[in-house]
């Protein structure tokens, strides 16, 4: 049930995707249902959790480094999955009517959804990675959604920013999560919580604390990390609603109550987090004042407020904690109605900038009735929710808990950020529904339309009644989340609305009071419109965020290219290999390398003839390699073939096969690049060449040298220990009686050790994706820019010739090579099939089959030219490539349907019509996902190439046509 | 499978024979590659290894295949086929390639003017 709970927002994630962009209705009915359903999940969950109950739901992922899916639903985890679940419906309803006609509407559903699956995520993660995978998700999808509106520059830096300081916070706190699990001994949620004492008096327990701080200050833009949250308004409305006034920014604290039993109480966790809380109350709180936008004025009121929450976990009483998780509700529900009110207000009028706002309330009474009823909550007026958790706060402010400095003046900040709180509230109410009526709006404003203020009607309504009848309505559920924080530890506390004549009390007042006179005395200075609080102004958290960001990533990173980089391939070429000797050096040599003797015995001949004609190819190769490119290649394919004879001869047909193969793709394929390099002219008098020149030639050909003896004296050394019991001889009993295939070598790959052949795989189309983006940039040499001599001759033939269409000579000259070709299509189609099916028993597979299949596409293209063939054949070798990488794992996850680890295998024998009996091990699915990939990385550097000869010409065609033109 | 031993006389020196008879022309077609003196000679020296070598090597195969496992071999009629159709590809790209170097570097030396630009080198 929690699976389906966690997974349903993904699931519907990808299918608003496939809903087309004109269905704003349909796209965001889905994903209303969606929230929806889970919003009934979660409320039929509570049952389970109410009195401490704890759900869970496991599956072992990989065991044995102590990761596993583990799900756990307790009291608290279900107060902010509701809270996600049931503010997202809202949001959902809001954004559509909020999101204009031209949006991409199915993206951001889809990553609303997502968004909201990851939230869920990290919030009932019963397992510390788990948490930190979903936290991470996080992240990611908020930079999506901030950076919404991509063509929008404000948009994106401020989606970066924002990824930039999570995503530095996220790494912290995995650092920290994982220092936990060694502490502990384990990751899950459970037993850490159970050993708060062991954490506590770890002697690593302060480097944890601050790497977790770190990642929760971070999350919930806590001071000096505030900075990213007013940038990140740059979002679509909705998505700061949900974001950063609801769920993603409350994270932070989430985690810091989640792991409160544990880590709390002690004096640094009361300086850091207190200091951080107190300093992002205060500041939050004055800096909102000083705002112009509406949206950042709460988002600076939404710092303060987590300050507050975060003030509360740091006090570390447990009456502090209660305050805290009910403040996180009463946060949620005025602040996103807030946030939907700002949505509405720019939506109907074009701008949110308060300086041009006024007088609203006689255009929309409704809209700002609901808005004041929110904005009270948020100061703190009585009646409302925000007037329970702030008294609440007041009051554990008075309460000495550590007897130090920070705790005296802690009531003194909380009166006065209260102070600012009210300001801030009366300062939005106030310029913008009161005063003379706007002049010069871009839109004439107007009441929203019904369905977009019914979510804020909702959320005011929650205030009120919240506010008025606490006991009565928020109550058990706060219990229950007390609960399952504070265990036993859970204090009598009550909700009521009146405690008498108090100290809180008369904080309160003071507040209030101090606010509505500092609003008084401050609005000339307001009036001014000066954006920024004044001092503060010049100290931009942004700015200096940049310079920071600018220094490191550029400035640095350029001097280290000047010092250290070049453009040239040789130099780094150089660096690389004497890199890659003297790490193989260093080590060989501390441990003492001793080669065994050299024993010269049993040669046969034609062995070893066959290895002389190898090695006089390599090393031709190697010395024609600098002007005679295309003899270099022919000889380099004679040392190719000369290894896979060695292969045959030694008994290893798998790797003679594929070595075969992909010597012929790779001789083709660099073949077809030659044509791109520029030419060599070999030096007349080589007694010219400077000194310099020829010490740098000695150097490289010395590297070179002991690069290669290195290599085969290791391989030597090798080779010549005595083998003991290997695992190779567990691979060959068990390869038929386990895998089910009597070829050892393809069991190996497709089974035993199919997880690192998914690796394999993986890597490999990456290559070919960076293949094809170097490709895609490259602007061949001016000498080899031209179309070659040949085909201009042609083209000039045909062109004189007015009964003839351009390339006729070509297709004339080449017509029987490519009718031959062409009809070897086939064939090779039925040599792959071949190869593939007979893969698991005897030589062959998924790998050479690939391979087999791509010469195939090679010799059409080579036969017909690129743009023949792209109009007969589909080639799409990204989506090879994409289904064979699903494919292959989905087979693996398929195993786990079954209850089996991943990527075990089972295996069985099929008849066919035909083709007579054939093996059909699940792991011949594996393999087709590994022969669609290594087919599609093939042809995609094949089309990069073919692409290159189909775009120079086609630049400089143009040119010499209107030359010639010009002529006649 | 039996043991190459356990081959007949007969068949052993029949296909004894026939390898002979394939290593003799490759080696001839191989001589002839290094030997004859324009390249368009050269040209044809390589065919006569991959036909007339290849078929004789794959004859002796199926002969000594069908006879230690008493059935019909027809495998290497395959490589036969496939060879055979294959190897005109590459002489003609090649004797294209030639031609045309030819014909810009050389034009007295072209041995013969056909094709398309025939009409052209003649003006």
């Amino acid at each position: 049930m929690l699976l389906i709970f966690l997974l349903a927002p993904f699931g519907g994630s990808l299918l608003v995707l496939f809903f087309p962009s004109d269905q704003r209705g349909a796209t965001a009915w889905f994903a209303g249902a969606i929230a929806f359903v889970c919003f009934l999940l979660a409320a039929g969950i509570y049952p389970f959790v109410t009195a401490g109950g704890v759900l869970r739901f496991e599956l072992d992922w990989i065991p044995e480094l102590g990761l596993n899916l583990t799900l756990r639903m307790d009291g608290f985890a279900w107060l902010f999955a509701t809270l996600i679940t049931a503010i997202g419906v809202l949001v959902v309803l809001y954004a559509r009517y909020y999101m204009a006609a031209e949006d991409p509407i199915p993206r951001f559903f889809a990553l609303f959804l997502a968004f909201m699956g990851s939230m869920l995520g990290v919030v009932l993660s019963g397992n510390l990675i788990l948490l930190a995978v979903f936290w991470e998700l996080t992240s990611i999808v908020s930079f999506l959604l901030i950076g919404y509106w991509h063509h929008n520059a404000h948009a994106r830096d401020g989606a970066r920013i924002a990824l930039t300081m999570t995503g530095m916070g996220g790494l912290s706190m995995l650092i920290g999560l994982l220092l936990i699990g060694r502490v502990v001994g384990s990751y899950e949620l459970d037993a850490v919580l159970a050993s708060g004492d062991a954490i506590r008096n770890d002697p690593l327990y302060l480097p944890i604390l601050i790497l977790i701080l770190f990642g929760a200050l971070t999350k919930s833009a806590q001071f000096p990390f505030h900075f990213w949250l007013p940038h990140a308004m740059a979002a679509p409305t909705p998505v700061s609603a949900y974001l950063h006034s609801a769920t993603m920014v409350k994270a932070g604290v989430f985690l810091l109550a989640r792991l409160w039993p544990v880590m709390a109480g002690t004096e640094a966790w009361f300086w850091i987090v207190g200091l951080a809380g107190l300093s992002t109350l205060l500041l939050g709180a004055y800096f909102a004042i000083f705002q112009q936008d509406l949206k950042g004025l709460l988002a600076y009121s939404t710092i303060s407020h987590l300050g507050l929450i975060t003030v509360l976990l740091s006090l570390g009483s447990p009456l502090a904690a209660v305050a805290a998780v009910f403040h996180i509700v009463n946060h949620a529900t005025f602040k996103a109605s807030l946030f939907m009110a700002a949505g509405i207000i720019d939506h109907e009028t074009g701008t949110r900038d308060m300086r041009r706002l006024s007088g609203l309330f006689r255009y929309m009474p409704i809209t700002a009735t609901l808005a004041m009823v929110a904005s009270a909550a948020m100061a703190g007026v009585p009646l409302l929710n925000g007037f329970l958790s702030k008294e609440m706060f007041f009051a554990e402010a008075i309460e000495t808990h550590l007897v130090n400095s920070l705790d005296t003046i802690t009531p003194y900040v909380a009166t006065i950020a209260g102070m600012f709180a009210v300001t801030y509230s009366l300062r939005f109410i106030h310029s913008v529904f009161f005063g003379a009526p706007p002049a010069d709006l871009p839109k004439r404003p107007h009441e929203p339309p019904r369905w977009m203020r019914a979510p804020i009607e909702f959320l005011v309504l929650a205030c009120l009644i919240v506010g008025i009848i606490p006991g009565r309505t928020i109550g058990p559920f706060l219990h229950t989340a007390v609960v399952s924080i504070l265990g036993d530890r859970t204090p009598d506390y009550s909700l009521a609305v009146w405690h008498g004549w108090n100290v809180p009390l008369i904080m309160s007042f003071v507040a209030l009071s101090g606010g509505v006179g500092l609003y008084f005395l401050m609005r000339s200075y307001l009036a001014t419109g000066i954006e920024g609080p004044p001092v503060f102004r010049l100290l931009q958290g942004q700015r200096i965020f940049e310079r920071v960001l600018v220094t490191l990533s550029w400035k640095w990173a350029r001097s280290l290219e000047q010092r250290f980089g070049t453009r040239r391939l040789q130099p780094q070429m150089l660096l690389l290999v004497f890199l890659a000797v003297s790490a193989a050096a260093v080590p060989l040599f501390r441990r003492g390398f001793e080669l065994p003797p050299l024993v010269i015995r049993g040669i046969d001949p034609a062995f070893a003839l066959l290895w002389a004609l190898g090695i006089a190819c390599a090393v031709g190769a190697a010395y024609q390699a600098k002007f005679h490119r295309l003899f270099a290649l022919v000889l380099l394919g004679g040392a190719g073939l000369i290894t896979c004879i060695t292969f045959v001869w030694l008994s290893a047909p798998d790797l003679a096969v594929t070595q075969l193969l992909v010597e012929i793709v790779t001789t083709v394929l660099i073949l077809l690049g030659l044509r791109w390099l520029p030419k060599r002219i070999e030096e007349s008098r080589p007694e010219d060449i400077p000194l310099r020149v020829r010490f740098r030639r000695l150097r490289d050909f010395l590297l070179a040298l002991a690069a290669g003896g290195g290599m085969s004296l290791i391989a030597y050394r090798v080779m010549t220990q005595p083998t003991p019991e290997t695992i190779a001889s567990y691979f060959v009993e068990r390869a038929y009686s386990e895998g089910g295939g009597a070829n050892v070598v393809n069991v190996i790959l497709v089974d035993f050790r199919g997880f690192d052949t998914l690796g394999e795989v993986a890597v490999l189309s990456i290559v070919a994706l960076t293949v094809f983006a170097l490709l895609l940039r490259f602007r061949p040499h001016p000498d080899s820019q031209d179309i070659p001599l040949q085909q201009r001759v042609q083209n000039a033939f045909d062109d004189d010739h007015p009964d003839r269409n351009a390339g006729d000579s070509i297709a004339e000259y080449l017509h029987i090579p490519s009718t031959i070709m062409r009809w070897m299509f086939p064939v090779t189609g039925m040599l792959a099939a071949y190869l593939f099916l007979r893969g698991h028993d005897l030589p062959g597979g998924g790998f050479a089959a690939g391979i087999a299949m791509s010469i195939g596409f090679l010799l059409q293209y080579m036969a017909g030219g690129t743009r023949w063939v792209e109009e007969r054949l589909r080639i799409h070798p990204l989506r090879w490539m994409s289904i064979g990488l699903l494919v292959a794992a989905a087979t693996g996850i398929g195993s786990w349907v079954f209850g089996y680890p991943f990527l075990t295998s089972h295996s069985q024998y099929a008849t066919l019509p035909i083709v007579g009996k054939v093996p059909l091990a699940s792991a011949i699915l594996f393999d087709l996902g590994v022969f669609s990939l290594v087919l599609g990385a093939t042809v995609l550097m094949l089309i990069a190439l073919a692409h290159q000869s189909v775009r120079a010409p086609r630049a400089h065609a143009r040119p010499a046509r209107t030359e010639r033109e010009a002529a006649q | 499978m039996s043991h190459l031993t356990d081959l007949p006389a007969w068949a052993a020196i029949a296909v004894c024979g026939l390898l002979l008879m394939g290593a003799a022309m490759t080696l001839i077609g191989s001589i002839g590659l290094l030997r004859l003196p324009t390249f368009y000679d050269r040209l044809h020296a390589p065919t006569i290894t991959t036909s007339g070598g290849t078929i004789l090597v794959c004859f002796a195969s199926m002969l000594c295949f069908a006879v230690l496992q008493s059935r019909w071999i027809f495998h290497e009629v395959l490589i036969i086929v496939f060879i055979t159709v294959t190897t005109p590809v590459t002489l003609m790209l090649l004797g294209q390639a030639s031609l045309y170097r030819h014909r810009f570097e050389k034009p007295q030396d072209v041995p013969l003017k056909q094709g398309p630009h025939a009409e052209k080198d003649r003006e």
